[in-house]
């Protein structure tokens, strides 16, 4: 079982060195990933002569507390993703939301696997610095030590 | 102009309890208002779709299993980069 061991290390404002816990708190357990379309739709694709995109890359916070994985919409676009569904997000602060769903699949940089999330759903993640929230669909394959005091974490899948 | 698989997810709502009986646990895929097939598996489904209409988006859904909202905390309350004055502390040995 591969496992991928992070220790966070950050800068404030000012360019300082900020020690790894407090990188941890701030920005929360992220990995960079690359994303591209499932790969049982880009080998149909390939098959049919229709070229596919580059794959995105960017960074994927792990959440813990989302149902789904989530992929930013606008990179859903870049990816020209299909979608396969239309699911409603829920709110607790303001009105619910119809979220178009698409099938991705995720390669942990530094992680020799790709994990298939066929149901990740379009949000605006850009504006946060994210490519992708890493939920529970995509968590129950795998597992997640969180270490707060010496700021790392490790994802084993 | 129509929502996206508005016409998708109408017509498997007009069908669900009908597929289920008769392929309970199985992927669907739907097109317009045509159902291509029922599948063992999601990827087996998602090939298929492929197959049949290229980059088109089309509909997939598992018989039997309840559409529920999808809940998405640090998204839908704006928690996303929070980054409180006071963080939290613990204590203890």
């Amino acid at each position: 079982m591969p496992i991928l061991n992070i220790q966070l290390a950050g800068q404030d404002p000012s360019g300082n060195q900020i020690p790894a816990f407090v990188a941890l708190q701030q920005r929360g357990p992220v990995v960079q990933v690359s994303v591209s379309v499932e790969q049982n739709i880009a080998q149909q694709l390939l098959a049919q002569g229709i070229a596919l995109p580059a794959p995105e890359t960017g960074f994927a916070l792990i959440d813990t507390g989302a149902t789904s994985t989530c992929i930013d919409e606008a990179a859903a676009a870049r990816l020209r993703l299909p979608a396969i569904d239309v699911v409603t997000v829920a709110s607790a602060s303001h009105a619910s939301t119809q979220q178009n769903v698409h099938p991705i699949q995720i390669e942990v940089i530094g992680l020799p696997i790709t994990i298939s999330a066929p149901r990740a759903i379009a949000a605006p993640l850009a504006a946060q610095g994210l490519l992708v929230l890493i939920g529970r669909d995509v968590l129950q394959h795998c597992t997640l030590f969180y270490n707060g005091p010496t700021g790392s974490f490790s994802l084993s899948v | 102009m129509a929502a996206l698989l508005e016409v998708e997810r109408e017509f498997y709502a007009a069908h669900e309890a009908e597929w289920a009986s008769a392929h309970p646990g199985r992927f669907v895929v739907v097109k317009g208002e045509h159902l291509l097939g029922a599948f063992d598996s999601m990827e087996q489904a998602l090939a298929a779709g492929a197959a049949s209409f290229g980059a088109d988006s089309f509909l997939v859904r598992k018989l039997g299993e309840k559409q529920e909202a999808v809940n998405i905390p640090a998204l839908s309350l704006g928690l996303l980069r929070a980054n409180p004055q006071h963080p939290a502390s613990g204590s203890g040995s």
